[in-house]
This record gives structure tokens, C-alpha cells and sequence, in this order.
């Protein structure tokens, strides 16, 4: 009798492995799907800048150091290697974009221009393309984390090494200012 | 968890399941009563006699045997089988038509836009793929529909893509990705398409009969009351079958849309902008209500609770969606208002150069004169001669300013026109012969002329133009625009007595179908807006003169801030 109920238990505590551990990979699988969203985006926004420079230089001769600004940082993105120092040189290129797109604000022509408007739409989606892809990777990773820190979980992660992931944050001040909040 | 689609499925084939349970019982319900109802009509008399005699037995508990019961719903079963089977092939492109719906035009700047924020939203899902499409009108509404697998489709219309913002528009999206992520898209779909899309076939053919009537008396009109009757009936089903539609799906779906997009006060200032104005009402596709963002038509249901209003009505009411939001946004609804009246009052931000001519008349360096037909045509530039369609190598001609008469090949800069050979798909203006040359306009790429300035526009993208408000207008446009009016109180009443007579020689040839045959055809644009246009009833192509499409523009823009919902 005793043996039957500690089989019992037995099979019981391996149904339930099992199935955290399927859940694990499953939600594993979510945050890689992820991380590659924001991959394919980033470098489609690599591929953009060079010709957003080129279509500006006609207009603004005199803005010179803007442009090699954001020439100097999307190489740096692109040599970038490992979550967090592509977070930052990506942060860095998304500041230095802004201020370009200020300065472009004094250039009337060149706000006119069709090849300016087609590339700023473009980068404008490509951004929200980022933020987005990195919104669903932080939504999965935060799943994903809970998931391996609550118990009995974390047992089962700890048997099978499945270690925590990193968010990818924002550190530029421009993204982090507080929301207008009225009562 | 939102995102999790394993349990969505789930719930999503039991929803599909009872209502297909639901037809069926219909179907059978309704055979066994007209059955009943005729056999009952046919034996009256034996009944009447088997009443006298017997007072105790009910003579009707047998009237319909259990055999016969069980072949009424065989029956039924295999009606409703093929209904829902007519109805589920090509489920989505039948309603797409019904909506008149269209491929989104990747040379179309706002439909570039839009197809770039479908990808956002699709991001933000998780990689949902999703397919989007415009309706070519000016109400404003948006719409989704799925099918069983799992194709998703999202269109708006073409006046909502040009009057909210780009983030409103992301909102609108969200929103719409929201209710295909959550599974309530397909179900929407396939019930309100069961009876709707009969609904809106049927009241197509009422109109058109309607319209004619006055032809086919006679058998036509028990036409119009067979059709008639089972619009009713189909009416009665489609309502019924609203109650599978639950109203808070609405609520969810914004709140999802929240979820994706992470800005509450964009959906409500959409959701605000559309309330106010034209949703749609009087468009293809109104019966299929619930796949749309609010429904078209305005229905007092709607803006209503309580429980009879919750069983039937497909749409939450509008305040209560936009309380909602706000407090998420920690916004009040005067900052709505506020923002809806600036919208109004938006400057449009690009001065136009429509009436900016491309290249300079004094550029042109020799003419020539041509001879057609008995008489001498001309002078034309190097460049008309370009797009005349009808000039051949052997047409004899001669250069202003020069003595000899010659054939068009031994001119050494006319045989030039002859070898670019490209007069064939060149498309050359129907007044002044010049080729036409491609001009961004409002997003789009429309065919100008640069001479005398005018555009040939094709029927769907006036609709366009006319929704957006980028191009600035010039206060001369406003000058003429307010003329005409004036002009037209004065004259109504005289043009709506007497059709002018047209001299058919002024009349100008299609462009595009070159058919001297067959001219276009010289009218107004509407009733209502008197600007004389020549439209090809062929290829829907439209030629307005210099400055005519910005009037349009403004006369229209002008009703419908006057005169703002429908």
C-alpha cells in the first residue's frame, strides 16, 4: 500500500517537472522570437540612415556635425556586440536621430522634399518598429523571469539551468520624463 | 496573459460551435412549424370531424409523427450545412466586397503610412501577420475580419487615414489587432456575416429595383416583395444572431489596444473624432456592423444599458468607452474637445504648387504647324509633339518661321520624336497635346499637364484627395471657390430646368483609351457640387482644368466643417 502511494507521489512530481519544464521552453522561445524582432529592426534602421544622411546633406551644408554625428553613432550600433552594449550605441544613435530631425524642423524645403518625407516616415515606423519589438521582448522576458523565480519553478529551473534574461532597457533622460498627470 | 493564442482557440470553436448549433435549430424549428402549419391547413376538415367525435384526446399531439419529425430535421441539418458552407468559402474576399475594399496602392504615401503601422502593431503582437486594406470613402470607420485559418485582415477608410493622426491611427489599429489576437475577430465575422451578408445582397437589389420600378411593373413588382419579405425575415435572423455578439468585446479590445500601443489618449481621441463625425451610414457593407470599430449606423441601442440593450446591440456606448480610456490617461474629456477643434482648425501645412507651371513657356525653342485633315493644326512645342497621338513620320509639316513644307522624318529635331517611340505609353494631355508628367499630389501621384495646369485623375483617388487636407489652398482657390457659389445660389433653379446644350466639338478625347470615337463625357462632379469635369465612362478616368480639383477640395471641406457628422 505504501508503495503505491509513493509511486503515486512519484508520478506525480514528474508530470509536474515535466510540465514546467515544457512551459519554460516555451516562454524561452517567446523571448528569442523577441530579441530577434528587435535585431531584424535594428538593422533595418542601420540600412536607412546612410541614405537619410545623403538626402539631407544637399539641404543642410551647414549642419555638418549633426550628420557625422549620426554617421559616427550607427557605426558604433553596428559594432556593437552583446545585449548591453548595443543597448547603449542604439540609444545613442536614437538621441542623436532626434536631434537631426530638430534641426531638419528649420529646413522648410527639406521637410517638403518627397524622398525626405518617404525616409522620415520610414524611420519614424522603424522606431516604433524598435519600441514596439522591444516592449513584446520585455512583456516575455518579465513572463519568462516570473516564471523561473516563483516556486516550485524555480526548483525546476535550477535543476534544468534556466537563468534569468536581461530586459532591454531605455537609460536616454528623453524617454524616461515623468507623464503629465492631472487630478 | 494576452498573448497566450492556445487558449483563445479554445474558447473561440466553442463560440463558432453554438452558433452553429443555433442555425441549425433555427432551420429546424422553422421547417417544423411551416409542416406543421400545412398539414395542419390540409386535414382541417378530417380534424374538424375527429374533434366532434372525440372531446377528451388532442388530436393535434399526433399530427406530426416522430419518423417525420426525425426526416424534418435531416432536412433542416442539411440546409443549415450547405448555408454555413456557402457562406464560409471565401468568407473574408466576399466581404472586402461588400465593403468595396481595396489593395492598399504601395505608391500611395498614406497608404505606405498605413501599411507601416499594420507592421508596428503586427510587432507589438508578437508577429501576428496580418493584411491590410482601404475602403475608398470618406466616412470614418475601421473594420477586421478573419477566417478559420487564421488569415487576419484590417481595413480603414480612406477619410480616417487622412484626418487622425499617426498615433490615433496606430490606436485605431491596435485596436483592431486586438480583437484578432483575442479570437472574438472570427467569430464576429462569421456571425454576422451569416445573415448580414444576404441582408446586404438583398438591399442592393431592392435599391436597384426601387430605382427602376417605374419600367417592369407587373412581375416585377412581386419581385420586389419576394425580395422584400426575406429582407425582413434575413433582417430579423441578423439581429437575432447579434446576441452571440457580446457588446464588451469592445471594452476588451480597447483595453488590449492599450495593451499594444501603450497610448490611451490616442484611441480616445480617435474614438472621439469618429463619434463626431460621419461614420458611414448609407455604405455597402453598413448590415455587417459588428466587424466594424463603431457602428455605422448611429443606433440609440447602442448609447443605451440595461439588459435589453446589452443582449442586442453590438457597440457599447461611446462615453462609456472613452470614460474608460481617460482614466487610464489621467485626462479629462475637455481635453478631448479641445483637441477635436484644434483638429478643425488645423492649418494644412504644404503650400501648393499645382498652379506653379514645371517647365517655362519661353524655354521652348522652335514650333511647328502640322497638316491634318484639310487644315493646318498648331503651333506645338517639341514636347506636345511628343504626345500627339495621331502625328505620323509622313504628316507633312512646317516650322514657324520657315518657308518649307516637309515630312516629319526629314526634320532633323522631329525625328527625334519618332525614335523615343515612347508616345505609345505616354498618356499626353487631352486639351494642349503635351505629354503628362507624374505630380505628387496630397500622397499621391497623380498627371498634370505642365501647360495649361490640368489633372487626370481617376475615380477612386478623387475620393482620396478630397479626404485629405495636406495642401494648403490659396486664397485665390477660396476666391473662385466663393464665386461659384454665389453664382450657383443665383442659377440653381434655372440649371435644374434645363440641361445645357454641349457642342460636341469642344469635347475632349480620353487620354488613355485614345478612342476619337468616343469622348469623354462633360458633366458635374455632383448635384451638389457644380464643377464641370470630363470623365471617361471607360477607364474612370477624370480631367479636371487648371485649379478645378482645388475648388472641389475647398467647397467640400467648407460642408463638411458646417456640417460635421451625417
Amino acid at each position: 500500500m505504501i508503495w503505491w502511494i509513493i509511486l503515486g507521489v512519484l508520478v506525480f512530481v514528474a508530470v509536474g517537472i515535466v510540465g514546467i519544464y515544457n512551459n519554460f521552453v516555451q516562454l524561452r522561445q517567446n523571448v528569442r522570437n523577441g530579441w530577434s524582432q528587435i535585431d531584424v529592426q535594428l538593422k533595418r534602421r542601420h540600412d536607412l540612415i546612410p541614405n537619410l544622411v545623403e538626402t539631407a546633406k544637399g539641404y543642410m551644408a551647414h549642419e555638418r556635425a549633426t550628420l557625422e554625428n549620426v554617421i559616427k553613432a550607427r557605426q558604433q550600433a553596428v559594432d556593437a556586440s552583446g545585449i548591453k552594449n548595443k543597448q547603449e550605441a542604439e540609444n545613442f544613435l536614437s538621441s542623436t536621430l532626434r536631434s537631426l530631425f530638430a534641426v531638419v524642423e528649420n529646413y522648410p524645403n527639406l521637410k517638403a522634399d518627397q524622398q525626405m518625407m518617404r525616409l522620415h516616415e520610414e524611420l519614424t515606423s522603424t522606431e516604433n518598429k524598435i519600441a514596439f519589438a522591444r516592449q513584446y521582448y520585455n512583456d516575455e522576458t518579465a513572463r519568462y523571469n516570473t516564471a523561473t523565480q516563483t516556486f516550485p519553478n524555480n526548483v525546476v529551473a535550477g535543476l534544468f539551468h534556466f537563468s534569468q534574461m536581461d530586459f532591454f532597457e531605455i537609460k536616454d533622460p528623453a524617454h524616461k520624463e515623468a507623464p503629465n498627470v492631472k487630478f | 496573459m494576452p498573448y497566450s493564442f492556445t487558449q483563445i482557440e479554445k474558447d473561440k470553436s466553442k463560440v463558432i460551435g453554438f452558433v452553429f448549433a443555433f442555425l441549425i435549430s433555427l432551420y429546424f424549428l422553422t421547417a417544423w412549424v411551416i409542416y406543421f402549419a400545412v398539414k395542419f391547413y390540409v386535414l382541417l376538415d378530417s380534424l374538424q370531424e375527429e374533434w366532434a367525435y372525440s372531446s377528451t384526446v388532442n388530436p393535434l399531439a399526433d399530427l406530426i409523427s416522430i419518423e417525420e419529425t426525425l426526416l424534418i430535421f435531416l432536412i433542416a441539418t442539411f440546409c443549415g450545412f450547405i448555408h454555413w458552407f456557402v457562406i464560409i468559402t471565401n468568407l473574408v474576399p466576399k466581404i472586402l466586397r461588400s465593403v468595396g475594399a481595396q489593395e492598399l496602392d504601395p505608391k500611395d504615401s498614406y497608404h505606405q503610412m498605413f501599411q507601416n503601422i499594420i507592421e508596428e502593431v503586427s510587432i507589438a503582437t508578437g508577429g501576428k501577420k496580418i493584411r491590410g486594406v482601404v475602403a475608398p470613402t470618406m466616412a470614418m470607420n475601421a473594420f477586421a475580419v478573419a477566417d478559420f485559418e487564421g488569415r487576419a485582415t484590417i481595413g480603414i477608410t480612406e477619410g480616417l487615414l487622412s484626418r487622425l493622426s499617426r498615433a490615433q491611427i496606430e490606436a485605431v489599429v491596435g485596436h483592431e489587432a486586438a480583437h484578432i489576437v483575442s479570437g472574438d475577430c472570427l467569430s464576429t465575422t462569421v456571425i454576422s456575416s451569416l445573415f448580414g451578408l444576404y441582408t446586404d445582397m438583398l438591399s442592393g437589389m431592392q435599391r436597384m429595383m426601387f430605382s427602376g420600378g417605374s419600367r417592369g411593373r407587373g412581375r416585377g413588382q412581386g419581385v420586389v416583395l419576394i425580395v422584400f419579405v426575406i429582407l425582413q425575415l434575413a433582417n430579423l435572423m441578423a439581429s437575432i444572431m447579434r446576441m452571440f455578439i457580446f457588446r464588451q468585446r469592445e471594452f476588451r479590445a480597447d483595453a488590449i489596444a492599450v495593451r499594444l500601443t501603450r497610448d490611451p489618449l490616442a484611441l480616445a481621441g480617435a474614438l472621439y473624432t469618429i463619434s463626431r463625425r460621419w461614420r458611414g451610414s448609407g455604405v455597402g457593407g453598413e448590415y455587417l456592423e459588428a466587424i466594424f470599430m463603431m457602428n455605422p449606423k448611429f443606433s440609440r441601442l447602442d448609447e443605451n444599458t440595461g439588459f435589453f440593450s446589452d443582449l442586442f446591440s453590438t457597440h457599447p456606448p461611446v462615453k462609456k468607452r472613452l470614460d474608460v480610456l481617460l482614466n487610464m490617461a489621467h485626462a479629462e474629456t475637455s481635453a478631448l474637445e479641445e483637441e477635436f477643434s484644434k483638429q478643425k482648425l488645423k492649418p494644412r501645412q504644404i503650400p501648393s504648387e499645382m498652379s506653379v507651371a514645371q517647365t517655362p513657356l519661353a524655354g521652348r525653342a522652335s514650333e511647328w504647324i502640322i497638316y491634318k485633315d484639310g487644315q493646318w493644326l498648331g503651333p506645338y512645342g517639341l514636347e506636345q509633339l511628343t504626345g500627339l497621338g495621331w502625328l505620323q513620320p509622313d504628316s507633312w509639316i512646317k516650322q514657324v518661321g520657315g518657308e518649307r513644307v516637309t515630312h516629319a522624318f526629314e526634320d532633323q529635331q522631329l525625328s527625334k520624336v519618332f525614335k523615343q517611340g515612347s508616345s505609345v505609353d505616354q498618356v499626353s494631355c487631352p486639351k494642349c497635346q503635351t505629354a503628362l508628367s507624374q505630380f505628387p499630389y496630397e500622397g499621391l501621384s497623380i498627371l498634370k499637364c505642365p501647360y495649361c495646369l490640368g489633372i487626370l485623375v481617376k475615380s477612386d483617388d478623387i475620393f482620396k484627395i478630397l479626404s485629405r487636407e495636406e495642401i494648403g489652398l490659396s486664397e485665390n482657390i477660396q476666391k473662385i471657390a466663393n464665386g461659384l457659389e454665389k453664382e450657383l445660389a443665383t442659377r440653381r433653379s434655372r440649371w435644374n430646368d434645363k440641361v445645357q446644350k454641349i457642342n460636341t466639338v469642344q469635347l475632349l478625347t480620353c487620354p488613355v483609351c485614345r478612342n476619337a470615337a468616343v469622348k469623354m463625357v462633360r458633366m458635374f462632379y455632383s448635384d451638389a457640387y457644380r464643377i464641370e469635369i470630363d470623365k471617361c465612362v471607360f477607364c474612370d478616368n477624370n480631367w479636371f482644368d487648371k485649379d478645378e480639383i482645388e475648388v472641389l477640395q475647398y467647397l467640400v471641406e467648407k460642408m463638411t466643417q458646417t456640417n460635421p457628422g451625417g
